[in-house]
């Protein structure tokens, strides 16, 4: 009972990194009806600058929120810069497109830092501590700490503002939201902002557990995909319930079903169930068409 | 100064020309019909006012030349759109949608009266507040629509078939809360209808399209009663 207690703590733990970047993935889904393939190489990109940042002395507490806002212009900037011209483009152009970032910033990534792994640094200690008959380590709270926080501020944004509630207009229906005055082109760039922030927040979480090097969200991307997929691919609640429950699920499945190798494979398992039992996920709500 | 002042207008989708040379005026606070059949291109005069399509000629709104300007521009300058299918954001509840009316305003006192009024016209809209707007019926959809376009305070409504699918009740009473708001805030009005007895009853001035091109216009008042013009183009 305890060690399950304890795997499922962990799984929250990497839920919240999951659901981060999955809640990435749901926020671009929303703004251009495709999600983005760079999601995670973005992701991996900034935690590099998070950790040149630090190695030039910079405080954790300073060089996180200070990267997650270079990470904010970046996805502002890569939206004006390469996503607004093709905009209008079919969707193979823009998942071509996407697939060219990814590959821009996994070279990028190895050209500047090299592909040696990194141990990154993490402000919370490894020891652990009881809870609940479960031993904890303060590095899996920290975790859940910090992705409540940013989670909850991201929702506060999107949901009590008048700049979230413009924004998901304009994720929704650009030609209405045109009609009432919202700027539509500038809310999907901050959407992408959003998005890169959020996303560059799972790899800071999850590089001290990883080791940091330029495929370190190869995997920790599929995990949101389920996660994702789960929830609901347009729901940004729906991801982070969906995180959640990929991350326990998979931390329970690896060590009583399939053991470490195959935890991956339960991801992909779960995205193929989602798909054929509920292709609206938790969260989605079915999709009407007229025809 | 004409509130609204279109001048030899064409306009377009790509090689399809709509508009052979579209003119008509609206004076400020005035409320004009624009009828005529389906395709003849009421709904893209429409469209071509809030810069929704390409198009050549000469647009001013109180004066300023619409060329070039995007159509948040546009609307921010004074021009609420009720559109084709009413612009609803399904994904929104009904208290959303209506603070999507009001966003750009400051006058937050004057924005409350507003919105009493709004809840005034349509006690249903208060009721279901917290609802999805995907709940509404269409007459809810509609109704939640001329709200959120009497909160944005505009110079001049653009409002697309206000008529359509509703009962004929529910119709009455939308065209008196159309004149009520234009009388109120003294905000003009072009008015698109297949309806055309009840936009006539409703308007100073007809405009009357033919393929693309003005056919007659005149004093409401007078068209009504042209037996020759009601039998040509309005099907009556």
């Amino acid at each position: 009972m305890q060690e399950f207690m304890q795997l499922v703590l962990s799984g929250i733990a990497s839920g919240g990194i999951f659901a981060s970047l999955a809640l990435a993935l749901v926020l671009i889904y929303n703004a251009m009806g495709l999600v983005n393939f760079a999601q995670g190489e973005m992701a991996m990109f900034a935690t590099f600058i998070a950790y040149a940042l630090i190695e030039h002395g910079m405080s954790y507490w300073i060089a996180l929120p200070l990267t997650l806002a270079i990470a904010f212009a970046g996805g502002v900037v890569i939206q004006r810069l390469v996503i607004r011209p093709v905009e209008r483009a079919p969707v193979l152009t823009l998942v071509i497109i996407t697939l060219g970032l990814a590959t821009l910033f996994n070279g990028l990534a190895g050209f500047l830092f090299g592909y040696v792994p990194r141990s990154f640094p993490s402000p919370f200690s490894v020891q652990t501590v009881n809870i609940l008959g479960a031993f904890m380590s303060y590095q899996d709270l920290g975790v859940i700490a910090v992705s409540s926080v940013v989670l909850l501020l991201v929702y506060l944004l999107l949901q009590r503002t008048t700049i979230g509630l413009s924004m998901r207009a304009a994720a929704h229906n650009p030609e209405a939201s045109r009609l009432l005055g919202v700027r539509v082109s500038w809310m999907l760039a901050l959407g992408w902002g959003l998005a890169s922030l959020v996303g560059a927040l799972s790899g800071i979480m999850v590089a001290p557990v990883l080791l940091l090097e330029p495929n370190m969200m190869q995997t920790i991307i599929i995990y949101a995909f389920a996660a994702a997929v789960l929830g609901g691919i347009e729901s940004p609640l729906g991801a982070v319930v969906g995180g959640l429950i990929v991350g326990v699920t998979v931390n329970l499945a690896g060590a009583y079903l399939v053991g470490g190798d195959l935890q991956l494979a339960v991801a992909f398992l779960i995205i193929v169930v989602v798909l054929i039992v509920k292709p609206n996920g938790l969260f989605g709500r079915p999709s009407v068409r007229r025809v | 100064m004409q509130l609204l002042e279109m001048t030899e207008v064409r306009a377009g989708y790509g090689p399809t020309q709509v508009l052979h040379g579209v003119s008509l005026a609206i004076a400020d606070g005035e409320i004009v019909s624009l009828l005529g059949a389906n395709g003849a291109g009421k709904t893209t005069t429409l469209r071509t006012i809030c810069g929704g399509v390409r198009w050549a000629g000469s647009i001013k709104l109180l004066g300023r030349s619409l060329h070039r300007m995007s159509t948040e521009d546009i609307v921010r300058a004074g021009v609420a759109h009720v559109p084709e299918g009413r612009g609803i954001l399904t994904n929104l509840t009904v208290d959303e949608n209506l603070r999507l009316g009001d966003h750009l305003r400051r006058d937050r006192d004057q924005v409350r009266k507003d919105y009493g009024r709004v809840f005034e016209y349509f006690p249903v809209l208060r009721e279901r507040q917290h609802l999805s707007a995907s709940t509404l019926s269409g007459g809810e959809q509609q109704m939640l629509a001329l709200g959120r376009a009497l909160l944005m305070r505009p110079r001049l409504m653009l409002l697309d078939e206000p008529s359509l699918g509703l009962a004929p009740l529910v119709v009455k009473s939308i065209f008196e809360i159309i004149r009520d708001i234009n009388r109120t805030d003294r905000v003009g009005v072009l008015l698109v209808e297949q309806n055309a007895r009840i936009a006539m009853d409703l308007s100073t001035h007809s405009y009357v399209l033919e393929v693309g091109r003005v056919a007659v216009t005149g004093l409401s008042s007078e068209l009504k009663n042209d037996d020759a013009v009601r039998r040509s183009y309005l099907g009556y």
